[in-house]
């Protein structure tokens, strides 16, 4: 078959960054073919996707030749983050733009903008504000706007790496539906929803070159090992974590907390309701429920970031004399970004230390060991903002839980990491947990429910409606799940 | 211009936007150069009824929208009224010196506020951005790159508002203290603004590969021409100009015709 | 796709305009507060006023091309405009006024300096911009000369330690955490590495 995309002996180097990403890379796509490109975060895969695109070098200026470099002439390609691909607010206008560079009629416009939409599965009146969709559905508007384009290729460049399960399985049940021959080329890590769809993979390493590159099934079984070692979610990835997991001690200590019809509120409204609960050390309580039922405004109410009423008692104190709170409960925020105060690791994690004011001795000494149990030694003396997303999340709650808190509170912080990271993770809050914390979290993934969790709050409309002790589990008789 | 309040939609959001921004341009000179306070004050009553009725917006809300205006009205005739020069003294405390002058200066230059606020605020109550920028590259050639950009930077405005909030709480549960002028500016600032830039960035990296260009041709998904609220528009401006200043010049509420 | 070497790309209008539009946010607030401030006399509101300037610094700063400290001046004020500014349409043609006389002094300098000075320099000609607008507008010569002298010290002085001092420590500030890499110019040792 006709080749649709061939780079030959590709060389490409950031600016500032010692060595070249890419050294002589060769790399082929024919008409009508499938590709999945894996690799470790880091390797290169969206720059090589965006080098196959044209985007670099003609919206991107990064150095690079390469000695043949045929591009598809039509293509369109959907990025990672739902809230940076839109420039227009409502939905009708997000692909009357992308019509509109085509010179389309504007006759032409509301039915093909109607079409667009049904085609990928949106039903939605077409002038919908977009900050009203759920990350799915913007992933399936930037999808449909794509295919206003009337692309040969599609660019999928980790479009579910920032949606839930159920988003996920949305967007690639849509890809399915719409791709009609045309030509594929995806990068991802969780692949659970799209070993089945590719024909080929190509395997990256770390230091740029291509590792394997077949037919998918075979290079999966055969690169297992590696690909399981980068991190990436594919199909089983928990059932081969539970093989390595240790017991875990399921001892239940004293009473940390306790809340008596407790409720909070954004502005004059009550947005949570909890009409009895208490937490204990030792305690691993999973915070389950819909989106927007209101899971994030009860770790806001208990962290006291909106006003509240009714009975919460704090280590054995009323919550007005627990003051300041930040001593006695860790918080860690959704987007890591968001709370980082200082400009780089090491300051980072002494900050909560010096608003103590500890002695400096020790703050060293902590400083040393949590960048040895965080796996940050070499990135200390980074800017926040400079690490990698696996990097930012635990440096985020390595310095949240810094000044020894008994309590945490986390907004999913799984979301958007890899698997590698997620385990990670996971152990550290796990050996805390085993130390007398006591941990609560958002998440939407079952997976760690089951596994992690020691109790169940489920949110329904604004209220706890269950509170469930979950059995303890031992990691060798968990269910197999299919993957996230 | 439009936010969460939903508001009837009046006459005034069917005039073509471009037109409307001139016509609100020319205004504004104008009233700069209206020293005569007797007239100011028929503008600035003129406008406020159209701000009233006009925009189609609740009562409570415009209440609202007005507060700051009145209180930019109220801050600006006092300072002006307060340490002004003049002949005719009426009080003199301290620092303090009224004289008849500085006080009919002060009430003019409060009006003169009032009234360019006004022009403002009827301007962004009754004008959707998308509207505006459409209007501004077909009517007076706006290069796209540039009003798309502000439509996209737009667009991210209430995902910052959200950000913001965030932070807010961010730098609560990090013990980050709530005070200190310009140094809570750069807390705040940093990670909204770094943030932002990225997204920008990427932004216009997507857009880029939605096949923008930021010129030649293209066609638009809102074709905004004119009609006939527009010539209503601009007669309406032109009489309400006209009345208030024969009023104000032969039936003057005050004897003084320049302030100067 | 064609992309021109002239002129601004999209990337930097997209981001000078963001940029911009935070800072249209900021003043937006700013307004009240600077009212508030006029209630205590003395012309103690004109030490914060520069901070109305502060959009051009920053974008000069950050993205180091012609054009953008006028751009994200107007962009800055059409946001203040468009959350409804208790100054309504007068802060659009402030803003070009300033933006232009900032631009003006960057232009001097042919964007080559970034330093303190120069960005001092430049919210000094914001300032004389809004100056020649308040004179138009509010009859500032009408004032008793000590009080002028007063109003006119606070002001430039207000606005060099924001638009100038503050300015450039936000900008390394944000230089630090990477997002402006895009703006700094890959060397040409980076193209010799390819060939290496």
């Amino acid at each position: 078959m006709k080749n649709i995309i061939a780079i030959d002996r590709l060389r490409l180097k950031f600016p500032g960054r010692d060595g070249l990403l890419f050294r002589d890379l060769s790399l082929s796509i024919a008409e009508g073919e499938k590709v999945l490109l894996l690799g470790p975060s880091g390797c290169g895969k969206s720059t090589l996707l965006q080098v196959m695109a044209g985007i670099i070098p003609h919206s991107v200026d990064v150095p690079m030749k390469a000695e043949r470099l045929e591009r598809p002439e039509r293509w369109g390609y959907v990025f990672q983050d739902p809230d940076a691909q839109f420039c227009m607010p409502y939905a009708d206008e997000e692909i009357a733009f992308a019509l509109e560079n085509r010179s389309v009629p504007r006759q032409e416009m509301p039915a093909r903008i109607r079409a667009l939409l049904d085609q990928v599965g949106l039903e939605i009146i077409p002038h919908t504000d977009i900050h009203t969709l759920s990350g799915g559905m913007k992933q399936r508007l930037a999808l449909a706007s794509v295919l206003a384009l009337e692309p040969d290729v599609l660019f999928l460049d980790e479009p579910t790496a920032l949606l839930d399960e159920e988003g996920t399985k949305a967007v690639w049940q849509t890809v399915k539906q719409v791709d009609r021959g045309k030509t594929v080329v995806i990068v991802e890590h969780k692949i659970d929803h799209v070993l089945d769809f590719v024909d080929r993979i190509v395997l990256l390493g770390r230091d740029g070159r291509i590792i394997a590159d077949g037919e998918a099934k075979a290079v999966f079984s055969d690169y297992k090992d590696v690909i399981a070692a980068e991190g990436i979610w594919y199909p089983g990835v928990w059932d081969d974590y539970d093989r390595t997991a240790r017991r875990r001690n399921r001892h239940q200590g004293e009473e940390l907390l306790r809340l008596s019809c407790f409720r909070g509120f954004r502005g004059r409204e009550a947005k949570i309701y909890v009409p009895e609960a208490t937490v204990h050390a030792g305690e691993w309580i999973a915070v389950t429920g819909k989106n927007g039922a209101g899971k994030s405004t009860l770790l806001h109410a208990l962290m006291q970031l909106i006003h509240t009423d009714g009975e919460y008692v704090l280590l054995g104190a009323d919550i007005k004399q627990q003051h300041p709170l930040y001593r006695h409960i860790a918080f860690v925020f959704q987007n890591p970004e968001w709370q980082f105060v200082t400009h780089s690791v090491r300051e980072e994690l002494a900050y909560s230390l010096r608003l103590e004011g500890r002695p400096e001795a020790e703050i060293e000494e902590t400083i040393a060991r949590l960048l040895r149990e965080f796996d940050l030694v070499e990135q200390q003396d980074q800017h926040p903002y400079q690490l990698s997303i696996g990097q930012k999340r635990r440096l985020s709650v390595a310095a949240s839980i810094v000044a020894g808190q008994r309590l945490f509170l986390l907004d999913e912080p799984t979301f958007g990491q890899d698997a590698k990271n997620t385990f990670a993770l996971l152990e550290m809050l796990e050996a805390h947990r085993e130390q007398g914390a006591a941990i609560m979290m958002v998440t939407h993934d079952e997976q760690i429910v089951r596994r992690f969790a020691t109790r169940r709050w489920v949110i329904e409309d604004g209220t706890l409606v269950r509170d469930e002790q979950l059995d303890i589990r031992e990691p060798a008789l968990a269910e197999g799940g299919a993957g996230r | 211009m439009k936010w969460e309040v939903r508001c009837r939609e009046t006459w005034l959001h069917e005039t073509n936007p471009s037109l409307k921004l001139i016509v609100l341009v020319v205004l504004f000179f104008a009233v700069l150069f209206i020293h005569n306070p007797n007239v100011l004050i028929n503008v600035s009553l003129a406008l406020f009824v159209l701000f009233c009725f006009g925009t189609g917006y609740p009562a409570n809300v415009l209440f609202w929208l007005f507060l700051p205006f009145f209180l930019v009205f109220v801050s600006t005739a006092s300072s002006m009224m307060m340490f002004g020069e003049g002949t005719t003294t009426w009080v003199r405390w301290g620092l303090i010196h009224i004289t008849a002058e500085s006080f009919w200066r002060g009430v003019h230059i409060g009006f003169r506020a009032l009234a360019l606020g006004l022009l403002g605020l009827i301007f962004s109550l009754t004008t959707r951005p998308v509207h505006l920028f459409y209007s501004l590259m077909q009517q007076l050639k706006l290069k796209p790159k540039y009003a798309y950009s502000f439509l996209a930077a737009v667009r991210l405005l209430p995902i910052m508002l959200e950000e913001f909030q965030t932070i807010r709480y961010a730098l609560k549960v990090r013990g980050v203290p709530n005070k200190g002028g310009l140094s809570k500016v750069k807390r705040y600032a940093i990670p909204l603004l770094s943030q932002s830039i990225r997204r920008a960035q990427r932004i216009a990296v997507a857009m880029e590969a939605k096949r923008f260009s930021g010129s030649g041709r293209r066609t638009f998904y809102y074709e905004i021409g004119f009609g006939k609220y527009d010539v209503l528009f601009v007669a309406l401006f032109a009489a309400l100009m006209f009345v208030a200043y024969y009023a104000g010049v032969h039936y003057p509420y005050i004897s003084i015709s320049d302030v100067r | 796709m064609e992309t021109t070497t002239k002129g601004l790309k999209l990337a930097d209008i997209l981001t000078t305009i963001v940029i911009a539009i935070v800072f249209g946010v900021i003043y937006k607030l700013w307004g009240p507060l600077y009212s508030a401030v006029g209630v205590l006399g003395f012309h103690l509101d004109q030490l914060i006023y520069g901070m109305w300037f502060i959009a051009s610094s920053l974008a000069y700063l950050l993205i180091r091309k012609p054009g953008v400290a006028l751009l994200a001046e107007i962009a800055a004020s059409s946001g203040e405009l468009v959350m409804g500014s208790q100054w309504g349409l007068e802060v659009l043609i402030y803003g070009v006024v300033q933006g232009l006389f900032a631009e003006i002094v960057f232009a001097v300098f042919r964007y080559r300096r970034f330093d303190t000075f120069v960005v001092s320099l430049g919210a000094v000609g914001a300032t004389v911009g809004s100056l020649i607008m308040d004179f138009y507008k509010g009859y500032i010569e009408a004032l008793a000369p000590w009080n002028m002298a007063l109003f006119l010290l606070a002001r430039f002085i207000g606005a060099v330690l924001i638009s100038g001092v503050f300015a450039v420590s936000l900008a390394k500030a944000i230089e630090k955490t990477g997002v402006t890499q895009m703006w700094r110019p890959a060397s040409k040792d980076d193209y010799d590495a390819l060939n290496r």
